[in-house]
């Protein structure tokens, strides 16, 4: 049976050498010194010193605990040394400072046992926050302070520490800095001894320091420091080397790095080199004799010049001359590590000897390699959400540990941090004076050294903070020590305490735990915090993947993920070459990440692709782009997306009929996204914000083009021919440009101003209008192609009414009769009787019977032959006349004319027409009387349109290609209402648009004209689907203002006014973002895990470090990462 | 400077076994009855940051390698050996594994990488023409991911400036490896050696 090989710290063998780490060799040197009790905080430079403690507690006979905190670590010590047991404390130098309180007793009292508190020093902060020179403390506190130079040193003293310790009755500091804790030396051993535990022996006079007992161990003290004196006085750790006047006298790890760099600058022999290794309290005499002869000294030492100033008092008060060099005389620095070049400065020019450091030869530099969260670190999927919830706005107070490192890009989660456990105290003191609600952010190591009594503080004041703990089972900053939650108990982890019970029984009401790497679970989380009042508490609880693999010794995850280069920054609208191109922040990125991530049930293998409003939408708009740019705050470049696409934005988002909102996949949740709210949002902000539309242009190309009809077609196709560098003609039988827009659609539903800004934008283009010109009467399109235009893009609209062909129309004393669009042309001439009734259940008909009631008109009715959810209205446009006091009567068809009425019949549906609606058929004898002095009629349009050589429909509509628009004419084309299709305003944009590509297309070919691609036709976006969306959180959609009811009917001001931007920004952050993204790069710019990089212009991840954690998938916008087996795993390899 | 003063760096990335290969240095000094002081400040290495560790093999009290001071340089990354050169000068001797591992700062930031032929000649200029090593490719060939401080150490000893054997190197790494792996370490340990030994840079 072979023995297991004994570790190299237990070896008990006279004259063993090893190589041992400083803080090891101190380790070395308690227990040759018969250490009983060992207890410790991690912290780096010193977490060796618990760590071998910990491994060797077992074979040494040793009690060992890491502590919660270092006070506590203190404390215990010192109990055990009040026992009669040799103890020793280990910290850093921060940990010294949180053990002040019982610092500051126990010298009063005095140990009993050997006390010894190792508390490493970190000059330049290399890990902490500052640095310190806890030297300083020891005239404050009387504790004798050891500093050791080198690892051999520190083995030394550690030896020593304990009887002088147990002689002086005074804990002893021993005060390793980093160099010293973190170099190796050979050490070469003495023998170990057995502890010894002599027991608790009464002596209340001294352990009780009660102000009187206090008083009197006062006085003894200056004895205690005196006897301490005289047994450093006699120590190996005070001695020189060297001869001559001059010298120099170092302490700590510079006392080193003197020796080293006299020998290579052969000045070993012509100077004194007084090395300090104890240096409080001062070994006066043999330091004086140390220095007997000497004329210039030197003082070489770390941080504060202590024993400068020690030394300089000394020799004043002895009325002693030496000329006394250092700090204060500006040799040295004050702060910071010192290098050997910074030493051999000082030598040079102090005390002439040496030579110059040589100047240092100017470098390329090399990009910094910060130190990042591992590969599959539940930190970050933890603070990516809380960035995702809180935003830019958020105020995040982040502590020490590993997640500190979410300071800085790309998670960004450290406004300010100060010491442990005091995330939740600067949270709560920031809340309390701003009335913010504010983020602590802490791991579950910190959470128990100093976090409970500050939740516990924030739960008794109320303070309106979140408290987030992020519990990874393990303290992992500092090598992976035990944290109170979990334990391994051989090959078990046992749950110890839940953080989540702690929180409640200290009074929090708000506790919630989830697993960070379920991100939609964990962002849900911090919504509901975000929303709540007072502390809420937030868990993120899952074990650090490298603990977790160090412990289980399965190192290989069987599963990576990989980015699929098909799908990374893929734009859904890349084949119709609608790709934007444009640059996104980290707002829009974030935007899209979150949405994503709220995509629920992401297994039902749903991957984004076009976004069904994009898809709906006639103009092709990237509508989840502009509202991404609204959400992450940036107006322009949603300006820029809308203006690419719509140009008559005023127009548009006024008016536009919306089948986007009829599209997004939110209906099922709650309500669908206010798009066109929100492009109205971006447009009002243009016209206060932005200067003239300057849009790039094609050079003039020389050709001409004559558009008939001003209207929203006309207009589209007069700016994308503008644009590509046509000379455009648009002609229009009124006399103001606009068409239905201005002659059909009422004020109060587009002002005439913002009209005339759309408008004024296209025609300062550099449009010829030609107002009061009618096709027929004036030119025809005959006498347009003559004139030297090389195409005529016909855009005349249906502006003409179908008439009401019933009894009694025209017959005097029945009501007047009038048809819709001219009664709307007419609005602002016209007045209107008492009684109107509206015949028809289009917009038309809307339009009318609420300009009707706004001219005065107390009754007025709609009557539709149909059922409400049958009219083409659009559904707000139904509701709104309804709200301002018009009647629907569906079911009702007119028959004929009375005076002061119109007789109607009841009809009751019939079988399907081809509309797929069931035909209204009237039902005899059912007849209703509507008292009426007007009845405009709404019951359909058509357009006027007589020129010879063209197909045409019965309704006298003009036919054409469906792609080109051509019509019989190959250089006439066609589009709007003009044409059979959709009849609305956008679709009517959309023809215009597609007319100017057409054109461009057929004058000056593909290559030219598929520069600028038209709008792809749209698709049908309602029948997407999103399988378990409706488990999303419920959000209202915001809505904006409008004229209150009454106001409304006293003229035609605008009823719906634009949303604020809070209303916007909140209502844009509740789109899904469904589609793929074409500039996303989401992964590397807010998540930053180090196993990604970028390979041409596309993400990919290194399976090498992949860690299989799968939390990049769950955000990436594009769905385009995905889980595959680990190269070397698969079954057979 | 003392003659029997060897002052060696090795540089790298936290995880690629730096920390260790250090620490063997040191230990196999020790072992050859040399005194040695292996300086190794670390805190936040592994969390994927730049690591350097000094080894003065012969007598010194501290473990610091001033500027221009480096004997050896061990790089195991390519960009660690460019931050290392104002540790070097004309009488240093150099060896870059050419593995490179970008700096996930690099990567978020969408810059690039320094070029690695850029790196080699700024080395050369300021040192010797470095030793090359393909770490990944001979680790792969030995079959140990893990094992490329161990090619890197074979590379020192076929430097021969060690002031010990070479065997005495492998011995001191023989001991802390688990028996099963100690053939495919041995290969490593003499493909590293085999390419520098009686080698130009």
């Amino acid at each position: 049976m072979s023995r297991r090989p004994k570790d190299p710290l237990l070896v008990d063998v006279e004259g063993h050498a090893e190589c041992l780490l400083g803080n090891e060799a101190i380790v070395r040197g308690a227990l040759e010194a018969g250490l009983a009790f060992a207890s410790g905080y991690p912290g780096t430079p010193s977490s060796e010193i618990s760590d071998s403690f910990a491994r060797l507690a077992g074979s040494a006979k040793l009690v060992f605990e890491y502590s919660i905190n270092e006070k506590i670590a203190l404390e215990t010590a010192f109990g055990a040394s009040l026992a009669g047991a040799r103890a020793m404390c280990a910290m850093k130098h921060l940990g010294l400072m949180y053990a002040g309180d019982p610092l500051s007793t126990i010298p009063y009292i005095g140990p009993v046992g050997g006390l010894v508190i190792v508390s490493a020093g970190d000059p330049s902060c290399r890990t902490s926050p500052n640095e310190q020179d806890q030297r300083l403390l020891a005239p404050m506190l009387h504790i004798p302070v050891l500093d050791p130079s080198t690892p051999e040193e520190a083995y030394r003293m550690a030896i020593f520490a304990f009887d002088l310790s147990e002689q002086s009755r005074l804990p002893v500091l021993l005060r390793p800095t980093t160099r010293v804790c973190h170099s190796r030396a050979v050490i070469r051993y003495g023998r170990l001894r057995s502890p010894v535990v002599t027991g608790f022996v009464r002596d209340p006079l001294r352990f009780v320091p009660i102000p009187a007992n206090a008083r009197r161990l006062r006085i003894e003290l200056g004895k205690k420091v005196e006897t301490a004196r005289r047994l450093i006085e006699s120590s190996a750790f005070v001695s020189a080397t060297g001869g001559g006047e001059l010298a120099i006298l170092a302490s700590g790890a510079p006392a080193a790095t003197c020796a080293d760099l006299l020998e290579e600058l052969n000045l070993t022999d012509k100077l004194r080199l007084v090395t300090l290794g104890a240096v409080y309290p001062l070994p006066e005499e043999k330091l004086l004799a140390l220095l007997d002869g000497v004329r210039r000294v030197l003082v070489v030492e770390e941080l504060s010049p202590f024993v400068e100033d020690a030394l300089g008092a000394l020799l004043k008060h002895r009325g002693l001359s030496l000329e006394l060099l250092g700090k204060r005389s500006g040799h040295l620095p004050v702060e910071f590590e010192y290098t050997p070049e910074i030493i051999q400065r000082a030598i040079q020019t102090g005390l002439g000897l040496g030579r110059e450091v040589p100047k240092q030869p100017s470098f390329q530099l090399a990009p910094a390699r910060p130190p990042s969260l591992c590969p599959g670190c539940p930190h970050r999927p933890a603070q990516f959400a809380l960035r995702a919830v809180f935003g830019d706005e958020g105020l995040y107070f982040n502590d020490i540990g590993c997640y500190t490192l979410g300071y800085g890009p790309p998670l960004n989660t450290a406004d300010a941090l100060l010491s442990m456990g005091a995330a939740f105290t600067l949270a709560a003191g920031v809340a309390r004076v701003t009335g913010r609600r504010t983020v602590g952010i802490m791991g579950d190591s910190t959470f128990f050294h100093s976090g409970m009594p500050a939740l516990l503080e924030a739960v008794r004041q109320d303070a309106d903070i979140v408290a987030v703990v992020l519990d990874n089972h393990v303290t992992g900053m500092t090598g992976f020590q035990e944290s109170p939650t979990v334990e391994r108990i051989g090959d078990e982890f046992r749950r110890n305490v839940t953080i989540s019970s702690v929180a409640k029984v200290l009074g929090a009401s708000h506790v919630e735990t989830v697993d960070p790497y379920d991100l939609p679970a964990t962002i849900a989380a911090f919504e509901r915090a975000r929303a709540a009042q007072g502390v809420s508490v937030v868990v993120c609880e899952r074990t650090c993947p490298v603990h977790l693999a160090r412990e289980t010794k399965a190192p290989r995850p069987t599963t990576v993920y990989q980015v699929d280069p098909l799908r990374c920054r893929i734009c859904s609208r890349e084949e119709c070459g609608m790709r934007c191109g444009q640059e996104v922040d980290l707002g829009f990125e974030s935007f899209m990440a979150r949405g994503r991530v709220l995509e629920i049930d992401k297994s039902a293998g749903n991957l984004p692709g076009q976004a069904p409003c994009s898809l709906s939408c006639p103009l092709g708009l990237c509508i989840q782009g502009y509202i991404g740019h609204i959400a992450s705050g940036n107006y322009q470049a949603a300006l820029e997306e809308i203006v690419r696409r719509v140009p008559l934005p005023e127009s548009v988002c006024r008016v536009c009929h919306r089948p986007c909102e009829a599209a997004c996949v939110r209906t099922a949740v709650d309500e669908p996204l206010a798009v066109n709210d929100l492009k109205r949002f971006v447009v009002d902000w243009a016209a206060k914000n932005m200067p003239a539309y300057d849009p790039e242009r094609d050079d003039p190309c020389g050709m001409r083009v004559a558009i008939v009809g001003a209207g929203p077609s006309g207009l589209a196709a007069a700016h994308d021919l503008c644009l590509r560098g046509y000379a455009v003609t648009l002609y229009d039988a009124e006399e103001k440009p606009g068409g239905i827009l201005r002659y059909g659609i009422p004020g109060y539903r587009l002002p005439g101003q913002a009209l005339d800004r759309d408008i004024d934008r296209i025609i300062n283009l550099g449009v010829r209008f030609e107002g009061n010109r009618r096709m027929g009467r004036d030119f025809s399109c005959a006498s347009l192609l003559e004139q030297g235009f090389q195409a005529v893009y016909l855009a005349l609209g249906a502006g003409h009414g179908l008439p009401l062909e019933i009894e009694g129309a025209g017959a005097a004393g029945n009501p007047e009769m009038v048809d819709a669009l001219d009664f709307l042309r007419q609005i602002e001439s016209r007045s209107v009787p008492s009684r109107v009734v509206v015949v028809g259940g289009g917009n038309a008909a809307m339009d009318a019977a609420r300009s009707a009631r706004r001219l005065g008109a107390g009754k007025v009715v709609v009557a539709y032959r149909r059922d409400r959810d049958e009219m083409p209205a659009i559904a707000d446009e139904i509701d709104a006349s309804l709200s301002e006091g018009v009647e629907l009567a569906t079911r009702l068809v007119p028959v004929r004319l009375e005076p002061g009425r119109l007789v109607c019949l009841r009809t009751e549906p019939g079988e399907t027409d081809a509309s797929g609606r069931r035909r209204p058929v009237p039902i005899e004898g059912s007849e209703i009387e509507l008292p009426a002095d007007l009845v405009i009629a709404a019951i359909g349009q058509r357009p006027e349109f007589e020129e010879p050589g063209f197909d045409q429909t019965p309704g006298g509509l003009v036919q054409v290609e469906n792609i080109f628009l051509q019509t019989s004419n190959e250089r006439v084309f066609a589009g709007g209402d003009l044409v059979p299709g959709e009849r609305t305003v956008t679709s009517a944009v959309a023809c215009g648009q597609r007319a100017g590509w057409a054109i461009d297309r057929r004058l000056r070919g593909e290559q030219i004209a598929d520069r600028r691609p038209p709008p792809p036709p749209p698709g049908d976006g309602r029948r997407w689907t999103r399988p378990g969306i409706d488990r999303a959180d419920h959000l209202p959609r915001v809505r904006p203002e409008e004229l209150a009811g009454e106001k409304r009917l006293e003229g035609f001001d605008e009823v719906v006014s634009v949303l604020s931007e809070g209303q916007a920004r909140a209502e844009a952050s509740r789109c899904l973002s469904c589609g793929t993204c074409g500039n996303c790069r989401a992964c590397l710019d807010l998540f930053g895990c180090p196993a990604f990089f970028e390979k041409d212009g596309l993400a990919a991840i290194d399976p090498g470090l992949c860690n299989g954690c799968g939390v990049c998938a769950e955000l990436c916008p594009n769905g385009a990462i995905h889980s595959v087996v680990a190269p070397g795993m698969e079954p057979g390899s | 400077m003392s003659a029997a003063r060897l002052k060696l760096l090795v540089v790298g990335v936290g995880g690629q076994g730096v920390l260790t290969a250090a620490r063997l240095l040191g230990e196999a000094a020790m072992k050859a009855g040399l005194d040695v002081s292996v300086g190794q400040l670390h805190g936040m290495s592994q969390r994927g940051g730049a690591v350097e560790c000094s080894v003065i093999i012969g007598g010194a009290k501290s473990s610091y390698v001033a500027a221009g001071q480096a004997d050896i340089v061990l790089a195991l990354e390519p960009l660690e050996a460019l931050r290392a050169l104002p540790m070097m000068s004309k009488r240093t001797r150099v060896v870059v594994n050419l593995g490179k591992i970008v700096p996930y700062s690099l990567a978020i930031q969408g810059k690039d990488y320094p070029s690695i032929a850029g790196i080699l000649a700024g080395v050369e200029e300021t040192a010797s023409r470095p030793y090359t090593i393909d770490g990944s490719g001979l680790t792969e060939q030995v079959g140990l991911p893990r094992a490329l401080n161990v090619v890197m150490l074979g590379a020192l000893a076929g430097l021969g400036l060690l002031p010990f054997a070479d065997e005495i190197l492998w011995q001191t790494i023989e001991k802390k490896i688990p028996e099963r792996f100690a053939a495919a370490n041995r290969n490593a340990f003499e493909l590293g050696r085999g390419a520098t030994e009686g080698k130009q840079g």
